[in-house]
């Protein structure tokens, strides 16, 4: 900052940010978890505004349904790892700042140090019991968190943090639980247009400029709805309730020992993940009725033997699946997952069910290499 | 009292996007939808009166607004 950086001109002529707002980026250290459809546009923005360090935890690769929404990929880089790829892009935009890449999966035991070492993080993630271990954690830690969901043509953004009574607003104060698996679809079933992540991503990266150079009016403790189709928004004020406290662990030990997927009901220690080559001998070897639980259309097809029951038909098609050991599939495993659960839960059997961690494209992948 | 609801996400695709029904309070408010749309008795989401998110039963009052949100989480 001693030379006059041109690359933040805009900023410094900007009436009410200038110098000292610039100076503030600079100095932040921001966490952004998840580099997918929400985290490419806050990613994109923070780094190019000048904020000085940026941590992109994720553990995904990109593959090609990634590509509609999430900007910062190109279809050559399909099967990279995201926090990777994110961060060679983001060093080109803007080799002045400091980027870290963590590739590991965010989890209950490494989060606590993992948004130590950050000033503010955001939840750009896709997935229940990864927001509510962001939450607890940022809770607990008392540092700002800045959220952002989309659904099918809405979103939701929020900043929470402390409010001007001193407490901790959460996300457990807007939902104190997560909901059942399957109540709420996620976006590889319900679909999402592209461009609402980008809106919202955004929205986001705003909240985060806003916080830390202190100007507008921020959404902390409050909720922003946004629907893409209208333009009509609707802001609610959020206060502490009196479950949220009662709903999450107390204290750093706590925390790590929840079992968050479990609190998603996204595990059961009664349903078997298979991997690709063990699921194929299965069905080869007659051991397994294979259920494929993707919507009607969904590709690539499956070059074997199965059924096909998609997860939205499930609860009502239960009676019509055959008395045997039943492996569900879907595209990438989570729905899988939520069909074994829906399964386990309805259905007496003696055989209890197991699925394709990874779904069809980590079976697919797996060929293409041999294939390689 | 005669409130008016506006609903969110799946479950304005449950009972459309607004509508006005008559409810003392939130607890009753909740119990009567989950009667006449039994999709939303297992549903959990948040409601807000007047554009304050309220967990606690809250006294509803003549031209209340309503909101019921569900939670999203794509990304």
């Amino acid at each position: 900052m001693e030379k006059q950086n041109e690359r933040y001109s805009r900023h410094f002529s900007l009436s009410g940010f200038g110098k000292a707002g610039q100076e503030k980026l600079l100095k932040a250290k921001v966490l952004v978890i998840g580099a997918g459809g929400l985290g490419c546009p806050v990613l994109q923005y923070l780094a190019a505004a000048g904020v000085g360090t940026i941590g992109i935890a994720d553990h995904d690769q990109i593959s090609l349904s990634n590509l509609q929404r999430q900007t910062l990929y190109t279809t050559g880089e399909i099967g990279q790892l995201k926090s990777v790829t994110a961060s060679r892009k983001l060093r080109a935009l803007n080799p002045e700042i400091t980027i870290a890449a963590y590739t590991e999966e965010v989890t209950a035991s490494n989060v606590w140090d993992l948004i130590s070492g950050y000033d503010l993080v955001v939840d750009a993630t896709d997935n229940f019991a990864t927001r509510y271990l962001i939450s607890d954690a940022c809770c607990l830690l008392q540092k700002p968190l800045v959220f952002g969901a989309v659904s099918q043509y809405e979103g939701q953004v929020a900043v929470f943090g402390l409010n001007d009574q001193g407490q901790y607003i959460s996300y457990r104060d807007l939902f104190p639980e997560p909901p059942r698996p399957g109540e709420v679809q996620d976006c590889n079933v319900a679909g999402v247009l592209g461009v609402l992540p980008g809106m919202i991503g955004m929205m986001q990266a705003n909240e985060v400029i806003k916080y830390i150079t202190g100007i507008g009016n921020g959404l902390t403790g409050r909720l922003l709805t946004f629907n893409m189709l209208t333009y009509e928004t609707m802001m609610v004020e959020l206060s502490k309730g009196k479950d949220s406290e009662k709903m999450m662990p107390a204290n750093r030990e706590e925390l790590e020992k929840t079992d968050y997927q479990w609190l998603c009901g996204l595990s059961h220690p009664d349903i078997r993940a298979l991997n690709p080559e063990d699921f194929l001998i299965k069905i080869k070897k007659g051991e397994i009725v294979a259920i494929d639980v993707r919507e009607k259309g969904e590709l690539p097809a499956a070059g074997f033997p199965h059924l096909h029951i998609p997860l939205s038909r499930l609860e009502e098609s239960l009676t019509g699946i055959p008395e045997a050991e039943i492996a569900f599939f879907c595209q990438g495993g989570t729905r899988s997952l939520k069909a074994a659960e829906i399964f386990i839960r309805n259905r007496k059997t003696a055989y209890p069910p197991s699925h394709l961690e990874g779904g069809i494209l980590a079976l697919t992948q797996q060929k293409n290499e041999k294939r390689d | 009292m005669e409130v008016k609801i506006i609903a969110f996400g799946k479950i304005a695709e449950i009972t459309g996007k607004e509508f006005s029904v008559s409810a003392s309070d939130t607890k009753a408010l909740k119990e009567q939808l989950a009667v006449q749309f039994p999709q939303l008795a297992d549903m959990k989401f948040a409601v807000a009166v007047n554009k304050k998110v309220t967990e606690e039963n809250t006294v509803l009052s003549t031209n209340d607004t309503v909101a019921l949100m569900p939670p999203y989480s794509g990304g």
